[in-house]
């Protein structure tokens, strides 16, 4: 029978912590630098012109259709050969979570612009505003509004997948996870507490997330089904 | 920007990308399969009332769904071998860490799908004298297993991307297989973006073909 002995775990429990933070800090940046990407995707996706809808639509699918440690691995490996530039971990895992996640808001941006009923955008012209205008001070509100239970949807993804960082060794919860493990040799506690703390974190946001929807919900104003 | 492609390596090593789209074709067979059906029993078990499967489905449910995959296959790989008394292999720790990951998904796909079937069609069953286990099977199941389907194939297209996990525990699916590619000749841009060519070439068609299913069903609702 195996014995638990945690104590090694919480010894080093800054280590732990510090891994917590960086992974914060990529979830937050991913998320700053996502989300205005997102918009402008969506804006350009529900352009008219189809020389700005195809490529933005193309950015949206590729980026939702290919698996995210391919693209950081093409991002922290082939780009910087490219470009000539040092990548650092965490501005490959910035640039690749905010490009990757930029394409799921963008279909959440979409989805809530689309719901928007067609009289808006009519009252909005008869009062005599630009299609801008209606967009900035009358739809982009209303719909920002039915969108925020898919984006905290999508945040829990992005907090998810952060931890893939961990693979083009950024010292990450999950990275830090590993080190500790290797150097208490006590793999089975390191990682049975590193996946509450992930469990804890995300459980949290998910069950906010849900009485937000809940709430929407009553006043009729959600895009999740 | 004046970076000269040469794909001469990639193609020459082609068998081995071959061995890896094998390894990744496999690992998505295994998990689909028993992440799918795995996720049925678990969402009958949620949705029973009977506390003593409604409580252990829901925390299995909510634990697998509420953490990262990764961390699941880091812990089925090196954690889990503590506990038991036989070798675990990569393939085995990265199966593990998606299918339950799946099921945990799927689980809540078919809850919603049941739950989303007209009462009506439960009291008509019951009258023609079924059990409930029987009106599930013969009645209910059949008609939400049509309503998931858009939901079931995003899972799965999900399933088939969750596979390059495996490579942070060496099973040689494509992924791992382009690593090692790129070390030998040091061309990661030419294997990297083959590979990310590769997945979109492959999972556009089905996530197009998902949207139109989606429409379909939508139309026909």
């Amino acid at each position: 029978m195996y014995e638990w002995d945690f104590s090694p775990v919480f010894m080093n429990a800054d280590m732990l912590l510090s891994g917590l933070l960086n992974t914060l800090k990529v979830t937050g940046s991913a998320l700053a630098f996502g989300i205005p990407l997102g918009l402008a995707l969506a804006l350009l996706r529900l352009s008219p012109r189809r020389l700005l809808a195809w490529p933005a639509g193309f950015v949206i699918e590729f980026f939702r259709t290919t698996p995210p440690l391919v693209q950081l691995f093409w991002f922290f490996f082939a780009l910087p050969i490219l470009i000539q530039v040092e990548m650092t971990p965490y501005m490959a895992a910035t640039l690749t979570f905010s490009i990757q996640s930029s394409a799921f808001f963008a279909e959440v941006f979409r989805g809530g612009i689309v719901s928007i009923e067609r009289g808006q955008w009519e009252g909005a012209r008869a009062i005599g505003m630009s299609d801008a205008q209606a967009m900035r001070r009358i739809i982009l509100p209303q719909a920002v509004k039915r969108m925020i239970p898919a984006f905290m949807e999508r945040a829990i993804e992005l907090m998810k997948t952060t931890t893939l960082v961990a693979t083009v060794s950024y010292t990450d919860l999950l990275f830090q996870a590993n080190e500790l493990a290797q150097k208490t040799f006590r793999p089975l506690e390191v990682f049975t507490v590193t996946a509450l703390i992930y469990f804890v974190f995300i459980f949290c946001f998910s069950l906010l997330a849900h009485r937000l929807e809940r709430r929407l919900a009553v006043s009729g104003e959600t895009t999740v089904h | 920007m004046d970076y000269p492609w040469n794909f001469a390596s990639v193609f020459a090593n082609s068998d081995a990308l071959l061995v890896g789209a094998i390894g990744t074709l496999r690992i998505f067979l295994i998990c689909l399969v028993s992440g799918l059906s795995l996720g049925l029993f678990v969402g009958l078990a949620r949705y029973s009332t009977r506390r003593a499967l409604y409580i252990p489905a829901s925390a299995f449910v909510e634990f697998f769904r509420n953490t990262p995959v990764l961390v699941q296959i880091l812990w089925f790989y090196f954690a889990l071998p503590m506990l038991v008394p036989f070798e675990i292999s990569p393939l085995m720790a990265a199966s593990l860490g998606i299918s339950l990951n799946s099921a945990a998904f799927s689980a809540e796909i078919y809850r919603g799908g049941i739950q989303s079937i007209d009462k009506g069609q439960w009291e008509g069953a019951r009258a023609l004298g079924m059990t409930t286990a029987q009106a599930m099977r013969r009645i209910v199941l059949p008609q939400a297993l049509k309503r998931m389907l858009p939901a079931m194939t995003n899972r799965g297209i999900e399933i088939f991307k969750m596979s390059t996990l495996a490579s942070a525990v060496s099973y040689a699916e494509m992924l791992q297989q382009g690593k090692l590619i790129a070390s030998l000749d040091y061309n990661p841009i030419e294997v990297y973006t083959v590979i990310a060519l590769a997945f979109f070439v492959f999972l556009f068609p089905l996530v197009q073909a998902t949207y139109a299913l989606e429409r379909k069903l939508r139309r026909s609702d």
